[in-house]
Parts: C-alpha cells; sequence; structure tokens
C-alpha cells in the first residue's frame, strides 16, 4: 500500500543536492581576490571546530552559528547530518542508504554505543590543546580533500582540455578568452600542487568506504560531529511520536529506518540517532508516526567501564601530546603562514581544513606531511619553492575559521616577519662561479630591500678573479616571504633559503 | 539485463571513454610538442609597420630590420616629451605630436599592448605601468580603427592579482582591451638570428602575429640593468626560466631586442621609482614626474629615459651594446625631439 508522502522530508535529496553544490560555490570562491561570500569562517559554524577553537581561546563572532547549529538537535534531531552535511551526502550517494549490514548484530550493538566514546576521546584532545581530531570532521575532511585533490584535478583537467582545442586554430581566441577568465580561479599558472594527497585521500576513500560495511555507518557510529550532535539529541524535546493507540505494531518503521533509529517496541526512537528522515511516516499502514513533543527514547548508554576507560585513555594521549613527548625538535624549515599563531596555539587550533592553502594564490601553503608527527599533519607551512608570500595578499588569515590564523591588516602582515632568509654561497650563482645574478635582490618586495648587491673581488673557480655583485641578507629587514627562494634560478635547491625563526626572535 | 544496470554500464563506459581518450590526448600533446622541440626553435619575424608614413631616422635601418621606411611626405620628430595633469591626456598629447595614433594604427589592425606589469602593486608604488596611460593607449588605438587590442604580460606575481592590484586589468577592459592570461601554450621557442649570446628563447606567439605592437614600460630603477625602460620591458615577453637571463644580461636584452621592435613605444614616467627597483614597495622612492615619453624606437626612448634619472645614456651598458650593434640612435643630440606639456 503506497500513499503518497506528504512533508517536507520527500525533499530530503534536493535539500542534500542543494547544501552539497553551495558548499562546494562557496569553496570555489575561496580564491584570491576574496568577495564578500566564501566558505571561510562558515566552517565555525561546526559546533566541534567552534568548540576547539573556544576550549583553546579562540573566539571569533560567526562561533554564534555554531550555537544555533548545537541546539538543533534538541528540536531537529540530527537534521544537519541526513539534509545538510556534505559528507553525509557524499556517503549516501556512494553508499546507498538501504542495503543490508555486512556485520554481525552483536557489533551492531556494540557501535551502538561508540559515538559517545567518539566524542569522549575528542574532548580528551580538545581540553589538553590537540587539534589532530579534527582530521576526521566532516566539513574539514571535505574542504580538505576537494583542496588537495578535486581544484589541483580540475586545473588539470581544464588545461588539456585548452590544449586539445588550441590544436584548431580557429577555437584559439575562444580557448585563450575562456582561460584568461578562469585563470587563478580554476586554472592556475603554474598547475597547482599539493603535498599529502595521497593522505587525504586514504583517509577520505576509508570514510566512504565505511559503508561497504553499512549504509552510513560512518555517519551512525563514529563522526564526531554527529556524536555531537546526537548527545545533545538525546535531550531532545521534539522527534518522532507514534499514535500508539493506532500503531498496529508490524514492524515496517523499524525495518525502514536507514539509521536503525526505531526501538523494538517501535514507539519509541533513539533520539541520538534520528535524522528526522521520515521514511518511518512513510510506510507506516496506519499513518500513525508524526513529529511531536516529548517523543518516546530508546538511547543506548555506554558501559561505564567503557567510558571511564576512553576518558583516560583520551586524556593520556592529550596529555602526552600537550606534555611534547611526542614531538621532535622543530623543523628548521617549518615556517608558518602569516598571522600564525604561537605553535602550540596553532596545534591546538588549526581545524587542517586547507582552506588556506585553497585560497593562497601562489600554492605556497602546503599541508604539513607526516614527517611533522601526527599532531602537525596537515597543518599548513610554507613550501617557498612551490611558491612564495605575495607583498599584497593576506587572504590566508581572513579564510582561516580557526584563529589557528589572523586576519592581519595588509600592512601589518607587510612588516611581519615570518621567517628569514639565508644565502647558500656555496651554490649562489655570483659566489660560487662568479657570474652576475641577482633575481633575489630584483623582486625582493620589501621597501627597503633585504637583499643588497655588494660589489666585490671574487676568484672564479678557475683561478681568476673578477668584479662582480654578491647577494648578502640584511637580517632586520627580512621578513620570510621566501620570493627569493622562489624566483632563485639554481635548479632543484635554491641557494637562498628560508629558514623558520626562532621561538625568541618571533616578537622582535 | 536490466534497465538500471544498462544504464550503469553505459555511464561506466562513458566515464572510462573520457578518462581514456583524455589520457591519449595528453600523450598525443606531449608527441607533438617533442616533436616540434627536436625541430628546434621556430623562425619567426614582427610583422612589418602599418603602412602610413613614418619618419623614422636612416640609422635605423639593419639588414632584417623590421621597420621598413617608405619615403617620408612629413616629418614628425624622434621623440615626444610631454608633461601635464592627466596621465591619459598626456599620452594622447605627447602621440598627437608623433603623427597621432592613426600613423601606427590602421583599419582593421590587431594592437598588441605590453605594459610593465611586474608583480602586484598599486600603481601608486610606480612597480607597474600607469593604469590611465594604458587605458588612454586602448581607446586611441580603437580610435583609430583597431579591430582588437591586446594587453598582455607575464609578471612574476600569479597573473590576475598582478593584473588586478596593479590596476592595469580594470583599465584596459574599461576601454575595451582583451586582458589576456598567458599558459605554456602562448609560448613557442623562437629564433634570434641576430643574437650574440641569446639565440632562442620561448615568446609569447602574439607579438609576431599582432599587426601592431605597442610597448608601454615604466620608468625604474633596476639593480642589475642600472634602469629598466623600454628594452628591458621585453622580458615580459618571454617565458622559461627568465632567471637564468640574468647571467650576461646586458648583451641578453640587447639580443632580444634584434628580434622584437616594437612599433610605438611609450615610456610611462607619469610616476618614477628612483630607488630599490624594480619591485619598490615604498612610497618614498617615488618621484611623481607627470611625464611621458613616445618615440618609435626603443634605444632612443630609453636614451632619453635615462636623463629622468639624472643619467646619460651612456651610463647603461645595455643602451651602449645597442647603439654599437645599429639598433636605434642613443645620442640625444642627434635626435629632434618636441617637448610639450598637456
Amino acid at each position: 500500500m503506497t500513499r503518497p508522502r506528504r512533508g517536507i522530508h520527500r525533499h530530503r535529496r534536493a535539500f542534500q543536492l542543494t547544501f552539497l553544490a553551495l558548499f562546494l560555490v562557496l569553496l570555489t570562491l575561496t580564491v584570491w581576490p576574496l568577495g564578500s561570500v566564501y566558505l571561510g569562517a562558515f566552517l565555525a559554524a561546526d559546533p566541534l571546530i567552534a568548540a576547539n577553537s573556544v576550549t583553546n581561546g579562540a573566539v571569533l563572532p560567526i562561533m554564534a552559528l555554531a550555537l544555533v547549529m548545537i541546539a538543533l538537535p534538541l528540536v531537529l534531531g540530527r537534521a544537519f547530518c541526513g539534509y545538510v552535511c556534505p559528507l553525509g551526502t557524499l556517503i549516501e550517494l556512494t553508499g546507498g542508504t538501504h542495503r543490508a549490514s555486512r556485520l554481525s548484530p552483536k557489533t551492531r550493538e556494540r557501535l551502538r554505543r561508540l559515538p559517545v566514546l567518539v566524542l569522549v576521546a575528542c574532548l580528551g584532545l580538545m581540553l589538553f590543546a590537540t587539534g589532530s581530531f579534527l582530521l576526521i570532521d566532516p566539513l574539514s575532511t571535505v574542504t580538505r580533500t576537494a583542496t588537495v585533490l578535486l581544484y589541483p584535478a580540475l586545473d588539470r583537467m581544464l588545461r588539456l582540455t585548452g590544449d586539445v582545442l588550441y590544436l584548431a586554430p580557429f577555437l584559439r581566441p575562444a580557448v585563450d578568452a575562456a582561460t584568461s577568465i578562469a585563470a587563478g580561479r580554476l586554472i592556475f599558472s603554474t598547475p597547482l600542487v599539493f603535498g599529502m594527497q595521497l593522505f587525504a585521500l586514504a583517509l577520505f576513500a576509508g570514510i566512504l568506504g565505511l559503508s561497504w560495511f553499512e549504509p552510513r555507518l560512518w555517519c551512525r557510529d563514529v563522526c564526531p560531529l554527529g556524536a555531537l550532535l546526537g548527545t545533545v539529541g538525546r535531550g531532545a524535546i521534539v522527534g518522532r511520536r507514534v499514535d500508539t493507540a493506532a500503531c498496529i505494531e508490524c514492524g515496517r518503521c523499524r525495518q525502514v529506518c536507514p539509521l536503525d533509529a526505531v526501538g523494538p517496541d517501535f514507539h519509541s526512537t533513539d533520539t541520538s540517532r534520528c535524522q528526522l528522515g521520515l521514511e518511518c511516516a512513510d510506510v507506516c499502514p496506519p499513518n500513525a508516526i508524526s513529529v511531536g513533543l516529548r517523543p518516546a527514547k530508546d538511547n543506548p548508554a555506554p558501559s561505564r567501564r567503557a567510558f571511564l576507560g576512553v576518558a583516560a585513555a583520551s586524556l593520556t594521549a592529550g596529555f602526552f601530546a600537550y606534555a611534547g613527548l611526542g614531538r621532535r625538535g622543530r623543523d628548521p624549515r617549518l615556517v608558518r603562514p602569516p598571522g600564525a599563531a604561537q605553535e602550540g596555539a596553532l596545534l591546538a587550533l588549526c581545524s587542517r581544513c586547507g582552506q588556506c592553502m585553497k585560497t593562497c594564490p601562489t600554492n605556497v601553503i602546503q599541508p604539513r606531511g607526516l614527517d611533522g608527527g601526527l599532531l602537525e599533519t596537515f597543518t599548513p607551512y610554507m613550501d617557498f619553492r612551490v611558491g612564495s608570500c605575495d607583498w599584497s595578499c593576506n587572504e590566508c588569515g581572513k579564510v582561516c575559521p580557526t584563529g589557528a590564523l589572523t586576519a592581519l591588516p595588509l600592512a601589518e602582515k607587510r612588516k611581519t616577519r615570518i621567517g628569514r632568509a639565508y644565502i647558500d654561497r656555496n651554490r649562489c650563482i655570483p659566489w660560487a662561479d662568479g657570474k652576475t645574478c641577482l633575481v633575489c635582490q630584483e623582486l625582493c618586495p620589501v621597501p627597503e630591500k633585504a637583499i643588497v648587491i655588494t660589489p666585490a673581488e671574487t676568484r672564479k673557480p678557475d683561478g681568476s678573479t673578477v668584479a662582480i655583485g654578491r647577494p648578502e641578507v640584511v637580517a632586520e629587514r627580512c621578513i620570510g616571504c621566501g620570493v627569493c627562494e622562489n624566483v632563485c634560478p639554481v635548479p632543484h635547491r635554491s641557494a637562498v633559503e628560508v629558514f623558520a625563526l626562532g621561538p625568541d626572535e618571533l616578537d622582535g | 539485463m536490466e534497465r538500471r544496470d544498462f544504464c550503469r554500464l553505459i555511464g561506466v563506459g562513458c566515464a572510462i571513454g573520457c578518462a581514456g581518450g583524455l589520457a591519449g590526448c595528453a600523450r598525443a600533446l606531449e608527441w607533438s610538442q617533442a616533436q616540434h622541440a627536436r625541430e628546434g626553435a621556430q623562425q619567426r619575424m614582427a610583422p612589418p609597420r602599418a603602412e602610413t608614413p613614418t619618419a623614422a631616422p636612416a640609422e635605423q635601418s639593419t639588414a632584417t630590420a623590421v621597420e621598413s621606411e617608405p619615403p617620408a611626405p612629413q616629418r614628425f620628430p624622434d621623440l615626444a616629451v610631454f608633461t601635464g595633469t592627466d596621465p591619459g591626456d598626456n599620452v594622447a598629447a605627447a602621440l598627437t605630436a608623433l603623427g597621432g595614433m592613426e600613423r601606427f594604427v590602421g583599419r582593421g589592425d590587431r594592437v598588441l599592448v605590453k605594459p610593465n606589469v611586474l608583480t602586484a602593486r598599486a600603481p601608486e608604488y610606480a612597480a607597474t605601468t600607469n593604469p590611465q596611460v594604458v587605458g588612454a593607449l586602448v581607446r586611441l588605438a580603437y580610435e583609430a580603427g583597431a579591430a582588437e587590442v591586446v594587453v598582455l604580460d607575464n609578471p612574476t606575481a600569479p597573473p590576475r592579482q598582478a593584473f588586478e592590484v596593479s590596476g592595469i586589468g580594470d583599465a584596459a577592459r574599461t576601454a575595451g582591451a582583451t586582458v589576456k592570461v598567458l599558459t605554456a601554450r602562448n609560448f613557442e621557442r623562437v629564433r634570434i638570428p641576430e643574437g650574440r649570446v641569446l639565440t632562442s628563447w620561448p615568446l609569447v606567439t602574439d607579438v609576431f602575429e599582432s599587426d601592431v605592437v605597442i610597448n608601454v614600460p615604466i620608468a625604474k630603477t633596476h639593480g642589475l640593468a642600472g634602469l629598466t625602460m623600454a628594452m628591458k620591458n621585453l622580458m615580459g615577453i618571454m617565458g622559461g626560466t627568465r632567471g637564468l637571463v640574468h647571467q650576461d644580461f646586458h648583451q641578453k636584452i640587447v639580443d632580444l631586442n634584434t628580434l622584437v621592435r616594437p612599433h610605438l613605444v611609450v615610456l610611462d614616467a607619469w610616476r618614477q621609482l628612483m630607488a630599490n627597483g624594480p619591485s619598490g614597495g615604498s612610497l618614498a622612492d617615488v618621484r611623481e614626474s607627470r611625464t611621458v615619453v613616445v618615440g618609435t624606437n626603443q634605444a632612443s626612448v630609453d636614451a632619453f629615459g635615462a636623463t629622468l634619472f639624472g643619467m646619460q645614456p651612456s651610463d647603461l651598458e645595455y643602451l651602449r651594446l645597442a647603439a654599437e650593434q645599429g639598433l636605434g640612435q642613443t645620442d640625444l643630440s642627434a635626435l629632434t625631439i618636441r617637448k610639450g606639456t598637456s
């Protein structure tokens, strides 16, 4: 028996696709020059990211949105997960909704108790200033994956398409015009490159792959944001209600629920799971299911032992990370973007979303690799052979949703020292080869150039001497933007390299 | 087979087909580029000057000079140096003294304007050509009958950023020009037959395909060149690893100028960067001279440009080499110069 479906939930897929499209549009607009609309701080509406920022002492106005988000499950269940979350949409599109589970009933019952534990683990890390757990935040994951995989792939495909079309001479003006429009937005003067692509891909594929065991297993049992919303959902005031008088206890609702949120008595609901998709209402023969006040609840609780165990483990792990026991000496080449918080605060705050990398017009901001340990993984750093910090740009701080990077006014950013350049006299062309070169000095952007050319009698390798200008760095003027390292014509490894400042130099 | 399966099969087939096709195209392109590289650099010539009366000095004539010299019914000065109150009007006035834009641009011509868009700097810093000067030239070219005006450069910053921050993108588009962002496919390795050191280099193909090339540099200091003006500005049409050009710098600038000889040279000195060039960054180094130098010969324009900095043409190594190789008259006393105000 089918009944015409009524209610807004009929359009759930449309909601999902719209929000996914909106998310990608906002992310696509997160590019130099930032207009008034871009993803940026919207990510701080993610209560998990906002909670982490607040815990670590960074408060942005946009976080008021996170307050709304966190209160929503009281009246709407986890509707965010089912209607809005872009990762949830991608998981549903790839993994389906109504497939039989490959897990044993016992495992399923255990997993049911997992979300609270995931949340406890996150809180433990949060308290000890360890932001690594945001690597599996759903919104951060989508942003990061699109930044390092989708846009570089798009860049290359558009470029290649242009190259192919360019073979037909009559199409060239059109290709040139299209390239000029897309330049700096979708196609970049040098193709976008990012490290850690395989890592991002593996993480993303792993999350999508969980659907193999059971559709939406990730959303239901693992996702930390889902766990947070679900925990609030336990106190739901509004939710799925069954008219017990009308109910014929046929069990279709329990059968059809993709989230397994209907209790064994068919009347109660696991309000920490229910996303108000209301598929149960559509199939209920007597039409006994509606949304109303004070729903009957059937929320699982983890055992006290498991709860305490995970709490202790996460606090220990957090403390371990906080105390720096896991950190090696700092990489001397680890230069952070301008406006970056102190190293410890940055590691605590950074949402690992990669938006700073997305918006950087020179591609200099790169994700930190695994060699810095899990704590540093995917935090931003500057790879000056890829690009350099442009003197007229301060966009990375504007898009940061956490305060890990502060938005510096341009005038201030131009004076902010992030590193210091050193000339390698063994590789520098005038110093080592006795030939003229001054590209580093030519393009040094600080008003009074930080690289000066000093004329000197230089002994060439063959013993002869030549009068030549040799570049030298004036330390007080250098801000570490890395233009010199980027433009140095010495191949592969530049003859002028920017190193991180010592802890005492940072303020000076 | 069920309909659903059939659709899925078609979908997967299309995806594999597209991926395969794209990969195939990529390989084919790579192969054709390799063939191209094996054949070596192309011989390309800048287009001849438009068929309008000119009065180019005789000493410009060299074996491969692209500047044809038909008998001159009217005598124009070699250089027009104007100062004024508006950058755009000033250029127009200077150009009128030189015979007007009609002398250079004919009806239906494709015009290329090459400003100096070194990097992303606001115009006040005088690191990039004044946008109003570029805008005025575009407008004048259209008024003279140009079919299309293209503004391009190969900046050191990301191109879109450089064009937008410098204001040149906006000014050019407002005047109706196409701002062209260059990618690898706009460059071709070109032979430079008269080059002494630089014998071939990847150059922007548009330079050779346009009917008229207008070079619009800004007057700045430069650590290695001394000053960067018209001749050095042509480095902006170079692709490849430009950092390598800086060895034997002066000769290479001259070599490039033996091949590419813009039809019209407009040296923007509305603002001059007096120190810390070419990128500048401090308003203290900027001098507002409200001047423009217009001519038809790169070396002659630069020779006068040197005087704007209180230098002599002979102070610049590349100008010495240019004169020696017959690229143009750098002796200011031998040039007819029309000075004026607008």
